[in-house]
């Protein structure tokens, strides 16, 4: 069952085409990681799965409810930690919480105790009773996300968790977003933390205007760079280039990072062939390791193109 | 209701730590109100003999005979009774451009926005913040006022000139009706402004017409009385219909999100 589903969603301003025909699935209980680059639209579409805004065209279904149709059942069944905390900083952080627990309806025991919950788990009860204003933006961050779940939300949105925290900050909010997953929560995460989202995403979406690519991080290698071999060699590896390209099952190779990098459609029947092939052919073959490509290449891949 | 109660219930709870906005909201309506009674108080001891010349004396024959430090009283009594109007219209005009601006420049709108919290609820909420101080201290402010002019007034005859039932009605009827157009009017100007004290100083134009009834009665040009004040309440009752269909167009969640911010 899919937490959020979208069919051509377009939300155009003007002239300006910001979401153009989004269709996307995300199943119930997964993190999903939204990449893009700034302007790409990321804000518009969360708005738009938060009932904030309206499509242009296009539906959706969040936490079965239909967009348009059933906006405030959405609200009720989503948090969102926006792009910036939007705090109180008059109040306290225990007052701003109870505040925000009496809009989604919860009794006072029950928003003191969800409170209580979220400030011990995220490392804020001590300083439940201090203005927000004295909040360093790490805790107001967490302050921020703390408000998010109140309710208890099936579907948490969070747009840029970590961003400008230090990295113990850092840790905190990601283990967080771990046991938030646990609980089954379905977390739609809007990131240019790469590593982050290598580590945190069931799926990823690549998205500018409209979604490039999605799948899981290894679904996006494969499909992008394919698999492969990384081959170290002794001495120069650049003479033994023609040697492996000349070879039938060899999809391509280049030079990277000191040894031979090459595409093949099948490592694990190939790899013993390509092996034989070098030694054959006289070379000293010390290592061979899968052919690995980061997040961070894959999205760059997906982006650099208009 | 039990979110705009936990909205107005926020609102001042923020307005009790902002000590500069309470100072500057009740200075207002504190020093209008004594400087309105010291007023009557000095006239009846010091008669200003150019009174008996002035068109609001001259066109109203319930103010013939009077002796002239009496007059006084009654002239200028009546002439701060028509400045307790512009309460109504400052104090909502300070409290709601704090209140919806400063929720833009904080950024604070989208999370609120994305709660359950309908928009007509955060619209009443944030007008009812702004309304119900306003409403109150204008009419704490007037019962002052009346207590005042009681004291210093010199002749039971004299009180009955200034605090007529035209003046009790004003403020009574038109003065909540002053403070929900300083608030529609707000909501309008705080959509197009990103500072709270521009807000409140486009906002302070609307204490203009209150200047204008001012010098009209002043002159004899007007005279305060029930017609004239119904038919005020009626022409600020289709100025509030109008201003708060604009204020509520603007108000949408859409809007607010896309453009306010």
């Amino acid at each position: 069952m899919n937490a959020i589903e979208t069919t051509g969603l377009t939300r155009r301003f003007g002239q300006r085409l910001a979401v153009e025909d989004l269709s996307l699935a995300v199943p119930l209980g997964s993190v999903f990681g939204f990449l893009g680059p700034n302007g790409a639209g990321k804000t518009t579409t969360v708005r738009m799965l938060c009932a904030l805004i309206g499509p242009t065209a296009g539906t959706a279904c969040v936490a079965g409810k239909r967009l348009g149709a059933e906006d405030a059942a959405i609200r009720r069944n989503v948090g969102i930690l926006t792009e910036t905390p939007g705090l109180y900083d008059k109040l306290s952080a225990l007052e701003n919480l109870r505040f925000f627990a009496r809009l989604y309806d919860l009794s006072e025991a029950r928003a003191l105790s969800q409170a209580e919950h979220y400030l011990r788990m995220l490392g804020l009860w001590e300083r439940r009773n201090d203005a927000v204003g004295g909040f360093s933006k790490g805790m107001r961050q967490k302050l921020a996300i703390a408000r998010s779940l109140l309710h208890d939300p099936a579907i948490v949105f969070l747009d840029e968790p970590t961003a400008g925290l230090d990295p113990q900050a850092s840790r905190t909010v990601r283990d967080f977003i771990k046991e938030l997953r646990a609980e089954g929560r379905t977390i739609f995460l809007t990131t240019h933390n790469l590593p982050e989202a290598d580590e945190l995403c069931d799926q990823i979406g690549v998205f500018r205007t409209r979604l490039l690519h999605s799948g899981t991080p290894e679904q996006l290698r494969a499909t992008l760079f394919g698999r492969g071999t990384l081959l170290r060699l002794a001495g120069d590896p650049a003479p033994w280039r023609d040697t492996v390209a000349a070879l039938p099952f060899v999809q391509g190779v280049e030079l990277r990072d000191g040894g031979l990098a090459v595409r093949l459609s099948n490592p694990d029947e190939q790899n013993p062939l390509l092996a034989r092939a070098l030694v054959a052919a006289g070379a000293n073959l010390r290592y061979m390791e899968p052919l690995e490509h980061s997040l961070e290449d894959v999205y760059l891949e997906l982006v650099k193109t208009p | 209701m039990h979110h705009i109660r936990a909205l107005l219930e926020k609102e001042w709870l923020e307005l009790r730590h902002e000590r500069g906005l309470i100072i500057s909201t009740l200075a207002f309506p504190l020093l209008l109100t004594i400087i309105g009674i010291v007023a009557v108080v000095a006239l009846g001891r010091v008669p200003d003999q150019d009174t008996a010349q002035l068109g609001a004396v001259q066109v109203d024959p319930a103010l013939a005979g009077l002796p002239l430090e009496q007059l006084g009283q009654v002239v200028v009594g009546r002439q701060f009774g028509l400045l307790f109007l512009m309460m109504p219209l400052f104090i909502p005009s300070v409290l709601a451009s704090y209140s919806i601006v400063g929720e833009k420049t904080r950024r604070t709108l989208e999370p609120l926005l994305a709660t359950p919290l309908a928009t007509w609820e955060l619209l009443v909420a944030k007008s009812l913040a702004a309304l119900l101080p306003a409403v109150l201290l204008t009419w704490l402010a007037g019962a002052i006022y009346v207590g005042g002019v009681a004291l210093a007034a010199l002749s039971p005859q004299v009180f009955g000139l200034i605090i007529t039932p035209a003046w009790l009605l004003l403020l009574l009827l038109c003065g909540p009706l002053l403070a929900l157009l300083a608030v529609a009017l707000a909501v309008l100007i705080s959509s197009r402004v990103n500072d709270p004290r521009s807000a409140q100083q486009i906002a302070g134009v609307v204490v203009l017409p209150i200047l204008a009834l001012f010098f009209s009665q002043l002159l004899g040009l007007v005279q305060v009385n029930i017609a004239f004040v119904l038919a005020m309440a009626l022409l600020l009752l289709l100025l509030n219909v109008l201003t708060l269909v604009l204020a509520t167009r603007l108000f949408q969640r859409e809007a607010i999100l896309t453009r306010w911010t």
